[in-house]
């Protein structure tokens, strides 16, 4: 160990100790910092950008410690706010900074180190995955590293949670102490440059305005800092300066600046890696990864096994996903009987409506979908941590790109089918804003999996079985067809400009371990959970309470029944209208409550807007629940017709659907609920996402006047052939 | 001082060196104009304390008028020279477009012209290549200048190498970066990525219908477009393997 390393825990500082984790994209960050803060910790956005902030606690050597997971970052110059969010947490003055880099790519990875030494950080170096390092024959000399760099350098393999006591240690080393001014030596004529823009930095409440980095990002012109230190006293000495300096670089050595201060960072990598890192002549571990590569992205095979692997999750999410929702069906249905049991039999009790069809068949309706979720994302945790999505982003950039899209467009896509909720987070993988607003306006195109309910439901109403299967196919293709098609529209009309860098770094394939593939399940579980238990809770009783209420005062059905026009019997003839049982007539007193309510109103007030397109009241009313969250829509079918119909839901509604309408309003059903009207979930995080209420609300319309396009050209057009 | 009291400076000064005296008749037979326009412009110049009578009729200049008048003969010397021997123009089109041009170049783009012209004097195979060259004899089009045909072997040579892409080399090929031609932020992910002038890059594997490719760059594997790889300059290594 070297000398400047001091006994921990005597000299840590009393409040509490803030770590901040940097790191390039794919160096294993992320379950490094699951190991270090477990269960404690919480994700939030970054305000004003649409970066994800994960933040956490831990104790390092009893000391309360907060830890914050920096998005992945190649570098620390501003082009993307991912870049921008790591260089304000840094600026923010962490106590300690661990710099987390791949072990097997040190050499591009210490670029970051290098960079975060020149903030005057206090780091921490992290070789991660230092077990696929080691099994390649790569040995480091960590006490020699330590005492060139000053600061100490710990071996971790993140996703086994190794290494971390080791970490946890180094972390207290380096609060306890703070590092000496263990300036980079970066080469002759770039320390001349730094000495010579150093004293002229001017003074700052933020410790990064004199440090070295901000004198190498005025060196080479960076525009964001230079207009801030032009603003402040003194800025203008030190940028005229930056730019003597900079034309002295590029005359003496005959290369731009940015190309000259990039390589002089990877020339104090090497310069490092050569004093400590030991090769022996063992063959890459890795290789293994080319030879995987040789059939997963073969020319030809490459597309056709990524359907299958496509095909093998869908597969998964809704055959395996089945099962378990037999039971939480069952446990639905149980409970809708033992607390319909807590009233005697035939009371119109409000409050047991509220609970029995508003709430447990509200979110009862939305619970049952979590064995879909859960799997999906089971499914696609898995490729992301295996390495395979950043081969379906090769393999499919170029049909995406032909849409004006991206590679990388397709992944959130893809997630789209599970939910567009966090498909539109997962946008955040895309680097230009372009890219990324085109992706989320087309992502509610792509059928999610509250959808699925509805075609599973309105699919086997409307179509015999041999047609089922087809019909659910081209939804999905009509979607996605769609998606693609307005994708291009956006980009060639008001989304025109230059294409974002589609450079992709092709991570090694890793398999992924028990702890992270149902670490990420289970939080998407979660949040979806939650946006049942919250969200769609409180919906469910808003849209149970404008069925149910006004209650009207009197009803036809009575007054027919007064002047003797019909007559209640016990056991009425199916052939006489004018005879009804008892039964029947409560079904007419529901019918006519729910057409005095603001549900059947508003529908009501709608139906003439949605005629053209075959829809009646009812189906209008549903689908004002379907804006609140798509699976409503099933829920609110199920609310309007238990109330319209009969007293108890016996009465299968495929049925009831297959007798009310016909093929062809069904299709034109399914048309308009896969394009319209992405549910209130899904705008709400497009404008949190895109940072705009316009980009929300020109989805929602947009999408919305296309769906009424649609269905009202295939239900006319169809009317005429039926 | 305008250009043309300039110019009588210059006569001036050429006839005291060449006759050893200098006449309003000499002046306005030289300059091609009246008498009446010499004596005005004669005043001018008294005024300004470059020229003062001597007897009648005799013009004599004063040190200053003497450093003015050898400071734009130079010039034109240097200017109808750089004409003439360096862009091969017909002698009097050389000295018109001197005279043309002795006023308005700054000093300081008179002094790097003149050093270039030095070190053009002392290199001549450079100005033997640029005459040779096709180009220089081009009256046409300017559009050839993207591609210099032949002009100099050296050149021509390094040239023809350096117009490599890297989307110009197939899978299995390698090459050593010569320069990142992108700009902004695909520049800076670039070299983030350890794409930079003089390492080794290999081509791995291209997509279906040519697009994306698939690279490999300081151990890392890299998906890029077309269109990227397309701007970053590269020279064929000697040998076209792969792995490193």
């Amino acid at each position: 160990m070297s000398n400047l390393v001091v006994p921990a825990a005597s000299a840590l500082p009393a409040r509490e100790i803030r770590v901040v984790l940097a790191g390039n994209p794919n160096c294993g960050k992320t379950s490094l910092f699951n190991a270090l803060t477990g269960a404690r910790q919480h994700v939030a956005n970054y305000a004003g950008v649409t970066v994800e902030r994960r933040s956490g606690s831990c104790d390092i050597e009893n000391c309360p410690a907060s830890v914050v997971d920096l998005p992945g970052t190649y570098s620390l110059s501003s082009y993307s706010p991912e870049e921008r969010v790591a260089q304000d947490e840094l600026m923010d003055a962490p106590d300690v900074v661990v710099v987390v880099v791949d072990s097997m790519q040190l050499q591009r990875h210490l670029v970051l180190l290098a960079q975060v030494m020149q903030t005057g950080a206090n780091p921490v170096l992290c070789l991660n995955m230092s077990d696929e390092a080691r099994a390649a024959g790569q040995k480091i000399d960590l006490a020699l590293m330590e005492k060139l760099l000053g600061f100490p350098v710990v071996e971790t393999v993140g996703h086994r949670a190794q290494g971390v006591a080791d970490l946890k240690r180094a972390i207290a080393r380096a609060a306890g102490a703070r590092m000496g001014d263990n300036r980079l030596v970066l080469g002759e004529t770039m320390d001349r440059a730094l000495a010579a823009l150093r004293p002229l930095l001017p003074a700052h409440a933020a410790k990064i305005f004199a440090s070295d980095w901000m004198a190498t990002r005025l060196l080479v012109g960076d525009g964001e800092y230079t207009a801030q230190v032009a603003a402040m006293p003194g800025g203008a000495a030190v940028l005229a300066e930056a730019k003597r300096q900079r034309e002295r670089i590029e005359a003496r050595t005959g290369t731009d600046i940015v190309i000259f201060v990039t390589g002089c960072y990877f020339g104090f990598v090497d310069g490092l890696l050569r004093e400590v890192r030991t090769q022996d002549s063992r063959p890459d571990a890795r290789a293994i990864t080319d030879r995987i590569d040789a059939v997963l992205v073969h020319r030809i095979l490459g597309l056709p096994i990524f359907a299958l692997v496509m095909y093998a999750i869908f597969w998964l999410t809704f055959k395996v996903g089945e099962v378990p929702m037999g039971w939480i069906e069952s446990g639905v249905h149980l409970a809708a009987t033992q607390v319909s049991a807590l009233w005697p039999v035939g009371s119109g009790s409000l409050l047991r409506s509220l609970f029995v069809d508003g709430i447990i068949g509200g979110v009862g309706g939305v619970v049952v979908f979590l064995p879909n979720i859960v799997l999906l994302f089971l499914g696609l945790a898995f490729l992301e941590d295996t390495g395979y999505m950043a081969r379906a982003a090769f393999l499919t950039d170029r049909l995406m790109h032909r849409f004006g899209l991206h590679g990388k467009s397709f992944i959130p896509m893809l997630t789209g089918f599970g939910c567009s909720v966090p498909g539109i987070m997962a946008t955040r993988t895309l680097e230009n804003q372009r890219d990324r607003i085109i992706t989320m306006l087309v992502l509610p195109l792509m059928s999610c999996g509250a959808r699925l309910t509805i075609w599973m439901l309105l699919i086997p109403a409307f179509f015999r079985p041999a047609w089922r299967a087809p019909v659910l196919w081209s939804i999905y293709a009509v979607g996605i067809g769609l998606a693609l098609v307005l994708a291009l529209v956006l980009r060639k009309t008001i989304m025109r400009g230059d294409d974002a860098p589609f450079v992709m770094e092709l991570p090694p394939y890793r398999l992924p371990t028990l702890r992270s593939v149902p670490m990420k399940m289970f939080e998407r579980a979660w949040l979806y959970l939650r946006k049942a238990g919250t969200t769609i809770l409180a919906l469910s009783i808003l849209l149970w309470a404008a069925t149910a209420f006004p209650k009207p005062r009197q009803y036809r059905i009575d007054a027919r029944i007064a002047s003797g026009e019909v007559a209640v019997t016990s056991a009425a003839s199916a052939d006489d209208p004018r005879t009804l049982t008892e039964q029947q007539v409560a079904g007419q007193r529901k019918a006519e409550a729910l057409e005095y309510s603001v549900a059947g109103r508003i529908g009501h007030a709608l139906e003439p807007v949605f005629h053209p397109l075959g829809f009646d009241w009812k189906i209008v009313t549903a689908m004002i629940g379907a804006f609140a969250a798509k699976e409503i829509f099933v829920a609110q079918l199920g609310i309007v017709y238990s109330l319209g119909d009969t007293d108890k839901r016996t009465d299968d509604l495929r049925a009831v659907l297959a007798r009310d309408y016909g093929t062809l309003v069904g299709l034109s059903m399914m048309l308009f609920l896969l394009v319209a009207t992405p549910c209130m979930a899904t705008v709400a995080v497009t404008r949190r996402e895109s940072g705009k209420w316009s980009w929300a609300l020109l989805q929602l319309g947009g999408l919305t006047g296309i769906a009424y396009g649609l269905s009202l050209l295939v239900y006319q057009v169809g009317r005429l052939f039926v | 001082m305008s250009s043309s009291l300039e110019d009588y400076l210059e006569t001036i000064y050429l006839l005291v060196q060449e006759q050893g005296f200098a006449r309003v008749k000499d002046v306005a037979k030289a300059r091609d104009v009246k008498a009446a326009s010499v004596s005005i412009a004669l005043r001018k110049l008294a005024e300004m304390d470059m020229v003062r009578y001597e007897r009648r009729e005799y013009i004599a200049l004063t040190p200053d008028g003497e450093k003015a008048g050898r400071r734009v003969f130079s010039r034109h010397r240097l200017l109808t020279r750089f004409f003439e021997e360096v862009l091969s123009m017909p002698q009097p089109a050389a000295s018109e477009q001197a005279c043309a041009m002795e006023h308005s170049l700054t000093d300081d783009a008179m002094d790097r012209l003149a050093r270039f012209f030095e070190f053009l004097g002392g290199c001549p195979t450079v100005i033997e290549s640029f005459h040779q060259c096709p180009l220089a004899h081009d009256h046409g089009s300017v559009s050839s200048h993207a591609h210099l045909p032949g002009a100099c072997a050296i050149c021509a040579k390094k040239q023809a190498r350096a117009s490599i892409s890297l989307a110009d080399l197939k899978p299995g090929q390698g090459a050593i970066v010569t320069k990142v031609e992108a700009v902004g932020a695909l520049r800076q992910r670039l070299l983030d990525m350890g794409v930079l002038p003089n390492t080794q890059i290999d081509v791995e594997r291209v997509g279906l219908g040519g697009d994306p490719f698939w690279v490999r760059c300081q151990g890392a594997r890299l998906a890029l477009r077309r269109s990227e790889a397309s701007s970053i300059a590269v020279r064929q290594a000697e040998r076209d393997t792969p792995k490193q």
